[in-house]
């Protein structure tokens, strides 16, 4: 096993809960590896927005910044972007692992950020060249080989040929390496998938483009693109709806965030333009804050919301969305129409997990999330040496994260003494 | 002089600042041209050895120069540079300015470029030759922790600190130690390992139990508190290193009904989980068997632990025959692993939910007590007459912590508890280092968590006190005694308790967080935060460029305005106003009144001061002095003929790189209006 690169721990998935877990590691005296399948750290609450109203509202997001920065600077973590995990075998205790990352074809060395190789390509569209908002990272920019027409049939070489000639960051001949590594624990921390806001259909997500998701939502206030995506009108009347791709047949869970987000949301519209009206339309609400009772009693006064979730929704002539409900108090359908509705997504399962469970032969929960050992025990698999951080192992917000991934390293940290 | 020191410049150039439009070579010829500077041009692409080669031969100075390093996204690309200097050639970290230039890189002319990089290299170059090394200086502080409280938190951080070798006192209100395990009937065995845990605790040699415990005062700060606790027996003065907080979470009574109506059907959930403990001293509570039953479960919606507990119990009513059993909730709290699906278990094996937006009013007829509200689903008045009323309860902080906090100068915090809810705390930190709370002691939560913040805070106070000898920096907030009169200003300002006094006030320096509330409000200027001296401001202002308008001077609290500033210059097509000049200061709460008038007399068009937003600080009120201090000196400003909005004070977070382009944007929009009028 000479060839193998030796680390006490190798994280997988570089969000806020992998981010944490890592930086607690080094802290304690280890070399650990953070391996993340994107091109970019931060993992989804790097882009989420301030909800702060003319206060903070305590929504967590802006704890991702200061770790992002330590992350970059902390020299006992090794960074492994545009990696993905191929094989997983463990002898004496230790884990071997084999991972594949895809060519760097932007050299981080002479990448000036520039941004020219994504405006000149031509299948920029088609997600070629990717980019982040997250500017911690550097380059900002990335080829995506399963999208860049270079690595798909040889036809394009426009980015190399833009990118300024005082820079020339690019190579598109940079083949995908194959790396080894050996820990004595894996975390995964592989985070959640937003819900799919299409799985309630008759909420028209895709069919009406006023219909937005949370997270899409989270995303254009953070880049200042405006309520309506673009110039347009502000909308007026806004409608959230709570618990989509949550607390259903086949979401049998609350998510704990969407509650919590949809009324910071809500307060933070309300308070850059005070004349919308703001309606939630929901099941229960959740706990929101660590003052629940005051939080809930100051968003009442400033929102409107109705215990029922809306049967369908139509367009109207006028091109406003009509919601129809069932009001509590009069046990009548009523109506309603709104400029903007946004589907209170929750959190669903990441996209990699039965793949990764099977390559590391955990276990997953009927929900398809990561099993923990026990409820006590959420850090922990049934597998020693196998550790579980963040949403991987179902939803958490971002303090939840933070809390369990520091367990989660103190824990590993203990058990890679002991091997 | 601007340049106070001889100073070594780095520009660490590869291809990349050509590529953007500023010419290095040209650049680099002006670095030289400046008073006792030394210049290197260096690729940081180069091999690690040759790096090193190159390093040493021009910093043959040795570790006490200062360096500047100026690059493009220095802390990526320069990364190796960067851990050179620090790690192999040992400079210390205080004598290292890092600048990125990508501010620089945004104008369209060149000539713009050109002098901003400039003006950001000699802004750098005045700050850096200012700079004095903070030393580190080891501590002994004793390894003795209190850990107060009985809950298992506050047994597992005992735990786990005595097997790392501290010596712990475990201070608990009752007689014995009583954990709870939250949502779960106060009846129910522990399981193995938290029986085990409890065990240990009563066991260890390193663990000094300390029953019925009450803490009446607390002295000094991190690293060597001295706490006075009575116990039935004597009043102990004990000196330790720091604590850990996790009172036990107490049941009360909810709101479900005003007063609890004294009936022997009326139940609390505590009470019937006695009951169900001991079925045989019921009497004819829980039935004979073949009667049918009425449960109903009266408002466990404070919490999802109060929910999970709720449903256990009701699981036992619905598994018996001819048993109906009802829940009574304004919201179903399901925000825990799990819980959803127990309660959709629960309602498909018969339990029926009725939601009501408030609870029903309660009667007693017919010596049974009768519930009566609305039917939302059915859509008319209901009445219900029930054999067992069950009143939930709520989970709420100790009935201790409200004299604590004012014990140990915690910040105010969400009712009861004992850490204020600033994100920046999150997860086990108070406004005092050394004092740390977990589980119970900060909120209602589930076990695993409230085991999981065990570990941080146990992790924090190893951090502080390393089990005896412990670092802190030398030299960082310091008092002038001669200056100082003992006014203790700055002991009731620090938000830190780092503060203390003999003849002159001391600052702690181990407690000391840098935030410099108390050196900017010193009446007697006799506190200087190292690094960031009145004197580095006032040069970095006398020394603007007068070629770059119009001329803003920002001053940005280092844990969010700057980093939203470093965001924003990353961010396409941001460009700043060319006489934009950061200023970096370690919290709002230190930016000097001075500060803002001396910067209108050495020519600013504006200023801006940027903090966090309210309650995001992480010293608590250093945006409160900030913005105080902003409104008395636009009145003064306005006294003295200088229109007023060209000092603004804003507030944003670090991931809001929009907000703060929106304020620069406002300021520079401000003084185009004003130029025209
Ligand atoms: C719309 C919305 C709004 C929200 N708002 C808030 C809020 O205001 N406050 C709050 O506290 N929480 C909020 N949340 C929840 C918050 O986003 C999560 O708690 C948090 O981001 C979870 O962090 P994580 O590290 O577990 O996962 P992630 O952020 O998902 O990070 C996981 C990382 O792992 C990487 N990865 C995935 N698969 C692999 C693989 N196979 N190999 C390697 N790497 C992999 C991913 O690329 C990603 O970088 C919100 C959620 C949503 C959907
Ligand atoms: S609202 Fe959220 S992002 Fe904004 S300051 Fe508060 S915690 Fe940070
Ligand atoms: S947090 Fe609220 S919206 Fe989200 S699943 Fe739970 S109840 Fe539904
Ligand atoms: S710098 Fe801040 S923490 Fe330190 S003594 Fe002054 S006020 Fe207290």
């Amino acid at each position: 096993m000479e060839d193998y690169n030796k680390f006490s721990a190798v994280i997988l998935g570089g969000g806020i809960a992998g981010i944490t877990a890592a930086l607690e590691l080094a802290r304690l005296g280890h070399d650990v590896a953070l391996v993340e399948k994107t091109p970019f750290f931060g993992g989804r609450a790097a882009q989420l927005c301030c909800k702060a109203t003319d206060a903070c509202q305590k929504c967590g997001a802006c704890l991702v910044e200061g770790r992002l920065t330590a992350l970059f600077q902390e020299p006992r973590i090794s960074l492994y972007a545009q990696t993905e995990l191929l094989e997983s075998s463990r002898t004496n205790g230790f884990f071997q692992l084999r991972l594949k990352q895809q060519p760097r074809v932007i050299n981080p060395e002479r990448c000036v950020d520039c941004g020219l190789c994504q405006d000149e390509c031509p299948a920029a569209a088609q997600g070629a060249i990717i980019t982040t908002g997250v500017t911690r990272n550097h380059p900002r920019y990335a080829v995506n080989p399963a999208a860049c027409l270079f690595f798909l049939d040889g036809s394009c070489r426009v980015c190399q040929q833009i990118c300024p000639p005082t820079a020339r960051a690019i190579d598109l001949d940079q083949q995908e390496e194959i790396i080894d590594l050996e820990a004595g624990a894996v975390i995964v921390a592989t985070g959640y998938r937003p819900a799919d806001p299409a799985c309630r259909p008759h909420y028209g997500y895709g069919r009406h483009p006023q219909v937005i998701s949370g997270a899409e939502l989270e995303e254009r206030l953070r880049y200042g693109q405006g309520l309506a995506g673009s110039d347009e009108e502000i909308p007026r009347r806004v409608a959230f709806i709570q618990c989509v791709g949550s607390r259903d047949k086949e979401h049998a869970y609350c998510s704990q965030v969407c509650c919590a987000y949809t009324l910071r949301l809500a307060r933070l519209l309300k308070h850059r333009q005070p004349e919308a009206e703001i309606t939630t339309f929901y099941m229960d609400l959740q706990n929101i804050g660590r003052d629940a009772p005051r939080f809930q009693r100051e968003a009442l006064r400033e929102i409107k919301v109705v215990r029922a979730l809306p049967g369908d929704l139509r367009a109207t002539a006028d091109g406003s969305l009509r919601l129809r409900y069932l009001q509590e108090e009069s046990a009548a359908a009523v109506e309603a129409d709104f400029d903007l509705v946004v589907l209170s997504v929750g959190i669903g399962p990441g996209p990699d997990n039965a793949a990764l469970a099977s390559l590391l032969q955990a276990e997953l929960t009927p929900a398809g999330f990561f099993q923990a050992a026990s409820r006590e025990q959420p850090s922990q698999t049934s597998r020693p040496g196998l550790f579980l951080a963040g949403t991987a192992s179902g939803p958490r917000d971002i303090a939840g994260c933070i809390t369990q991934a520091l367990a989660t390293a103190r824990q590993a940290s203990q058990y890679v003494k002991e091997l | 002089m601007s340049i106070a020191r001889d100073l070594d410049i780095i520009l660490a150039h590869g291809p990349e600042l050509s590529a953007s439009g500023i010419d290095y070579y040209k650049l680099g010829l002006w670095a030289a041209g400046l008073p006792k500077t030394r210049i290197l041009a260096l690729n940081p692409a180069l091999p690690r050895e040759e790096l090193a080669r190159r390093l040493r031969a021009f910093l043959y100075h040795g570790p006490k120069h200062r360096v500047l390093l100026a690059a493009l996204e220095p802390q990526r690309r320069a990364l190796n540079i960067i851990r050179l200097l620090l790690d192999e050639i040992g400079i210390n970290p205080e004598f290292l300015g890092v600048l990125d230039l990508q501010e620089a890189l945004g104008y369209l002319d060149p000539k713009t470029c050109s002098l901003k990089a400039e003006t950001l290299i000699r802004m750098a170059a005045i700050m850096l030759t200012r700079a004095e090394p903070i030393a580190t200086q080891e501590l002994t502080v004793p390894s003795r922790v209190l850990v107060y409280g009985d809950s298992f938190a506050a047994i597992k951080s005992a735990v786990d600190l005595a097997d790392q070798e501290y010596s712990v006192l475990l201070g608990f209100p009752g007689p014995t130690l009583h954990p709870l395990v939250p949502g779960v009937a106060l009846t129910q065995a522990l399981g193995e390992e938290l029986r085990q845990l409890a065990a240990q605790a009563q066991a260890h040699p390193a663990i000094r139990l300390l029953p019925q415990a009450r803490i009446l005062a607390v002295e000094g700060s991190a690293g060597n508190f001295q706490v006075r606790l009575k116990t039935p027996e004597e009043v102990l003065e004990e000196q330790v290193g720091a604590m850990i907080l996790a009172p036990e979470l107490e049941l009360r009574p909810g709101d479900a009904i005003g007063a609890p109506a004294s009936h022997p059907r009326v139940l609390t959930q505590t009470r019937l989980e006695e009951i169900l403990a001991a079925p045989e001293e019921a009497g004819d509570l829980l039935g004979t068997g073949d009667a049918p039953l009425q449960v109903a479960f009266l408002g466990p919606d404070s919490h999802p632990l109060a929910l999970r507990r709720a449903l256990e119990t009701a699981k036992k009513f619905l598994s018996r025959d001819n048993c109906q059993v009802l829940l009574f909730i304004r919201d179903a709290k399901v925000g825990a692993p799990g819980l959803e699906a127990d309660l959709e278990e629960a309602a498909s094996s018969g339990l029926i939910v009725v939601k009501l937006p408030g609870l029903p009013a309660l009667s007693l007829e017919n010596d049974r007590p009768r519930l009566r509200f609305f039917d939302p689903v059915m859509h008319q008045e209901e009445s219900l007459a029930c054999d067992l009323l069950v009143l939930a309860e709520v989970y709420g902080p100790g009935a201790a912590n409200a004299g604590l906090i004012g014990i140990l100068n915690l910040w105010p915090s969400p009712p009861g508890f004992l850490q204020g809810d600033n994100v920046r705390n999150l997860p086990v930190i108070t406004n005092r280092r050394g004092i740390y709370v977990a589980g119970p002691a900060r909120a209602a939560m589930e076990l695993d968590q409230a085991l999981a913040e065990a570990d941080a805070a146990v992790s924090e106070v190893h951090q502080l006190l390393g089990r005896g000898r412990a670092t802190a920096p030398q030299g960082r907030a310091v008092i002038d005694r001669g200056r100082c009169v003992l006014c203790l200003t700055c002991q009731r300002l620090c938000p830190h308790g780092a503060v203390s006094w003999d003849n002159r006030a001391i600052i702690n320096e181990l407690a000391c967080q840098g935030c410099g509330i108390c050196a900017s409000q010193c009446p007697n200027e006799a506190i200087q935060i190292r690094n960031f001296t009145d004197d580095q401001v006032a040069a970095a202002m006398e020394n603007l460029d007068p070629r770059l308008t119009p001329k803003i001077i920002a001053f940005l609290c280092q844990n969010s305005a700057w980093e939203a500033y470093l965001a924003a210059v990353k961010m396409h097509q941001a460009v700043l106003p060319p006489g934009f000049t950061p200023l970096r200061m370690p919290c709002a709460g230190k930016i000097d009144i001075d500060y803002l008038l001396k910067a209108f007399t050495h020519g600013a068009d504006a200023v801006l001061v940027l903090g966090c937003h309210p309650d995001n600080c992480r010293s608590q009120q250093g945006n409160a002095h900030a913005l105080f201090r902003v409104e008395r000196a636009q009145v003064m400003l306005e006294e003295a003929g200088v229109d007023p909005r060209r000092l603004v004070f804003r507030t944003l977070a670090a991931n809001a790189p929009q907000d703060f382009l929106a304020a620069v944007r406002h300021l520079a929009d401000l003084l185009e209006g004003l130029k025209a009028a």
